[in-house]
């Protein structure tokens, strides 16, 4: 019975150790970047660079692998960046917004490109990945959201905004339309930006690619606009435009709305669906010739404080430079995730039916600066007041006026708060 | 000491499995520790001193059983009140992130500026012929050409370098070897931490492997007096006592990152004092307390109906049964998306049904009734199953005296039915109470909290319970406030104990127990 003891006290020590010494880390010969991303973008970036097992070292960075953690959403990926303090990545792929967070929490570091990375790029583009005066990333990818005419249904692509809610009041009930105009890609904050702007307003005004702080960013014919093309007589909409997104993509899919926003992250459902990309076109404005500007923004490969910690600061630089931000590596990785590149070379590259996206933005479109429209202490941002301003117009029946006004108060607050910080 | 007791059989599966565990837990101690995560690491190695204590000798039976049950007790529920009780008194929230070491860390490392025209060079990297570090350096714009080591910086003419055609830089010069691939990932981060010889008052510092910068010290920090002090302007930022190293003459103006730093009672004296915080936080819990007691009293209402209803015999009473129970078997998370859509004001089927165009979640009311609605559908069910269960329960000789005394059916239901049932039911009427009151998960994918007036200023949407409100704050909005949130975290934990406490000894159920 002794031995018996010894052999199970054995077996037991003998489980636990061999756990412990499997837990040990692997031998660290091979130099690695690790790069976080989410479920689109993670996958693809694999398939573009490989596993760390199938890399030889040195494709793209000298004597270095790159391993991809793909999260099972953006979500997740936000959270995962939120919460990490330690062992984090050498560099994230997410969103421009996350600049200013992210800088500002000592989680990403600045990033000087140089001359040659830099004019890869449209200024804008570099805009949207600073926070006071440092670089964080580089563009990695455009999303922007452009207008999608369902011609089957209207014949033709409308030149004014009064053209579409003609069209819409007058076969409302003879072809069942549930709405007009309405977002099926981007939410009603940054995807309706261009609704907004087509009304006449905006999140602020652009002059020669520079903030105007002296001008309403909302002015008071914004309201006149709406109440001649949104609402009916006494006040109520008139059902062109919901102020809500939910059920857009399915009802514009069904024909039951003639018109509709949608993200270029999403082509594919509408080409499947017998969508031209030559009905793509930007929200047209109350006068012949004049188009509501629609959010572009990128996304980045942004560097992190982890970095450095890990002691990989100066080659995630290089994987920044050489794969990111290279017109060759937009073009391998764009292959798989199918995003108009922001390398400029390499968006000459793109698929036909981004152009589409691409053409719709240089009609009309506004950059997407994060310290303005992320609001200031006190003050809604634009994300939560937008929706805000299209709930209370087109729901509670708030005169256009009153609303218009405390909008045009909103954003002027935050420009004048976010122009400090730029 | 007797180690292994019981039949062989027996033996080999307790060993196989304590094994088991004990090594999963070692190595989940070892990866805390390797993390830096000392508290949990050595609360893993005590909890595998317990197991093996417990389960390899017969300090304690009783222990067998509970053991694994106070464990998980101590770690997924003492330890995050204690952690959020802690972090209550924090200033934790947006720009005071990380801890102090890593904020100075972070603060040092950014707080070298760039040339303001933003030059560049690409270079290559490589060393002398006396062995130093050096960088050949290119500044493209300008066509010029550098050496650079720590102490000089050498320029070089055109005909003294050796130009890459395709790139149009420098890549060899006399006296200067290039450094391998190999040997440059070996050695590239001790060069990059490296201050080459720059132009006038800059230095070169290495931006990747192929490009340099010029950069001279913009902040400098003083650790005698742990203050900084800007080069240009020299003003002076200390430790501001908040998390935050501050200009003395502005204290608005602070350096990036922060750090989390103690506040004591600040985030709950803001809960009773500062506007901003206290009148949502009042209105939220208003609105929490009406919609847990009218959720508790609908579901129970209804389900009690559907139970006495079914109690009697019926034709096709089995399928009712059935059907009855399936909105319990269905996902919430599924069943709650699907009314949202049915809610929608312009596609939903509820409006399309009523033939109206109520905007259900922009609307406070509307809002507020479709969540007591979709909560009823969601939660009767269960109501339904345990007042069923309690109806076998009450004898059935009660209800026969009392009519044998002439007492009506209404008489029979309110004197003797319903009091015993709530006998019965109190406990789980007040846990339901208290599953609703941090109900999350209704409240975020049904109405996300809204409709709120952001034009207005409203921080609380109108269906916004404490636990939703709560999250928002930490996590819902681009200024994430963590200390704050923390803190009303610990405040509902506070009201939901007390007031389920109540509510037991209000009812006399448990006796025995508390």
């Amino acid at each position: 019975m002794k031995s018996k003891k010894i052999v199970g006290l054995a077996i037991t020590l003998g489980l636990a150790a061999s756990s412990l010494l499997g837990a040990l880390p692997a031998s660290a010969n091979d130099k690695v970047i690790t790069v976080w991303a989410d479920e689109s973008r993670g996958p693809n970036l694999l398939k573009t660079l490989g596993s760390v097992e199938s890399q030889k070292g040195g494709e793209w960075v000298a004597g270095y692998k790159v391993k991809v953690v793909a999260f099972s959403s953006f979500d997740a990926l936000k959270t995962a960046v939120d919460n990490v303090t330690k062992d984090g990545p050498d560099i994230i792929v997410g969103a421009n917004d996350w600049v200013a967070t992210g800088a500002q929490n000592g989680k990403l570091a600045p990033y000087t490109p140089s001359a040659s990375v830099r004019r890869n790029f449209n200024p804008n583009n570099w805009f949207d990945l600073t926070y006071k005066g440092k670089i964080y990333g580089v563009p990695v990818d455009v999303n922007n959201v452009a207008m999608l005419v369902n011609t089957k249904l209207t014949g033709k692509r409308p030149a004014t905004l009064g053209e579409m809610v003609d069209y819409y009041l007058k076969n409302k009930t003879s072809k069942g339309l549930k709405a007009g105009l309405c977002v099926a890609g981007g939410g009603m904050s940054w995807g309706a930006h261009s609704v907004l702007s087509a009304l006449g307003g905006g999140a602020y005004p652009i002059r020669n690619a520079v903030v105007d702080t002296r001008q309403n960013p909302v002015p008071a014919a914004v309201a006149t606009n709406i109440q001649n093309l949104f609402l009916d007589s006494k006040g109520a909409s008139n059902g062109f435009f919901p102020a809500s997104d939910t059920g857009c993509k399915d009802n514009f899919l069904a024909g039951k709305v003639p018109y509709a926003i949608i993200g270029n992250w999403e082509w594919k459902d509408y080409a499947d669906k017998g969508f031209s990309m030559n009905n793509l076109m930007a929200v047209p404005g109350v006068r012949k010739g004049t188009f509501g500007a629609a959010f572009g923004s990128v996304s980045g490969a942004m560097l992190t404080s982890f970095a450095e910690k890990n002691g990989n600061d100066a080659a995630a630089k290089s994987l920044l430079s050489n794969f990111f931000a290279s017109e060759k590596g937009q073009v391998a990785y764009q292959k798989f995730e199918q995003r108009p590149p922001a390398n400029k070379a390499a968006a000459a590259k793109s698929s036909a039916a981004q152009k589409g996206f691409g053409g719709a933005a240089a009609t009309a479109s506004v950059p997407q600066i994060g310290a303005i429209l992320n609001g200031s202490s006190g003050n809604p941002s634009y994300w939560d007041a937008l929706p805000s301003f299209w709930n209370d117009v087109l729901v509670k029946k708030v005169a256009p006026g009153t609303a218009v006004a405390k909008l045009n108060e909103v954003f002027k607050k935050n420009i004048v708060a976010g122009m400090k910080t730029l | 000491m007797k180690l292994f007791t019981g039949n062989k059989l027996a033996v080999t599966a307790k060993i196989i499995f304590v094994s088991i565990s004990l090594a999963l837990l070692g190595l989940l101690a070892q990866s805390a520790f390797a993390s830096g995560e000392g508290l949990i690491a050595g609360f893993i190695a005590l909890s595998m001193l317990a197991l093996a204590l417990v389960y390899f000798t017969k300090i304690s039976i009783p222990m067998k059983f509970f053991l694994p049950g106070i464990l998980f007790l101590i770690a997924f529920v003492v330890l995050p009140i204690l952690y959020t009780l802690v972090m209550s008194g924090f200033q934790f929230k947006t720009g005071n992130y990380v801890d102090k070491p890593q904020a100075l860390e972070r603060i040092v490392a950014d707080s070298y500026v760039p040339d303001d025209s933003g030059l560049t060079f690409d270079v290559i990297v490589g060393e002398t012929a006396q062995g130093e570090p050096a960088l050949l350096a290119t500044d493209y714009m300008a066509g010029e050409y550098f050496l650079s080591t720590e102490d000089s910086l050498t320029p070089l003419d055109e005909s003294q370098v050796t130009i890459d055609p395709d790139l149009g830089i420098a890549v060899e010069t006399d006296g200067f070897t290039r450094l391998d691939p190999d040997t440059l990932a070996a050695q590239g981060e001790a060069l990059a931490q490296l201050k080459f010889a720059g132009p006038g008052e800059y230095f070169l510092a290495l931006e990747g492997f192929e490009v340099a910068i010029p950069l001279k010290p913009g902040l400098v920090y003083d650790e005698a007096t742990d203050s900084f002090t800007q080069a240009q302007t020299g003003a002076k930022y200390v430790d501001n006592g908040r998390g935050n190293y501050a200009n003395i003459e502005d204290p608005e103006d602070k350096l990036s990152p922060g750090w989390r730093s103690p506040i004591w009672l600040e985030n709950y004296v803001s809960l009773v004092t500062d506007p901003k915080v206290r009148e949502p936080f009042i209105g939220v819990f208003i609105w929490t307390m009406v919609f847990s007691i009218l959720t508790v009293i609908t579901q129970f209402s209804l389900g009690l109906l559907v139970a006495l209803a079914l109690d009697k015999p019926l034709r096709g009473r089995r399928f009712y049964r059935i059907i009855i129970i399936l909105p319990y078997a269905v996902p919430s998370i599924m069943s709650i998306l699907i009314w949202g859509g049915m809610f929608d004001t312009e596609f939903g089927a509820i409006n399309a049904l009523l033939g109206t165009k109520i905007a259900w979640f922009l609307d406070p009311n509307f809002a507020r009734a479709a969540v007591i609605i979709v909560n009823l559908w969601l939660g009767f069910p269960y109501f339904y199953l345990i007042s069923n269960g309690a109806l076998q329960a009450i004898p059935a000789e009660l209800s026969e005296a009392a009519r044998i005394d002439g007492a009506s059916n209404r008489q029979i239901f309110w004197q003797i039915t319903l009091p015993l049932l709530l006998r019965i039911l109190t406990p789980l009427l007040i846990a339901s109470f208290a599953f609703n009151f941090n109900n999350f998960n209704l409240i975020f994918l049904l109405t996300g909290g809204g409709p709120r007036n952001d034009l207005d200023g409203e921080i609380a949407g109108a269906t916004d319970i404490l636990i939703s409100y709560t999250y928002k704050i930490a996590f819902g909005s681009q200024v994430q406030d963590l200390g704050l949130a923390s803190a009303i975290s610990v405040v509902i934990f506070i009201l939901v104990a007390a007031i389920s406490l109540y509510g037991i000894r209000r009812s006399k159920v448990l006796e025995e127990f508390i």
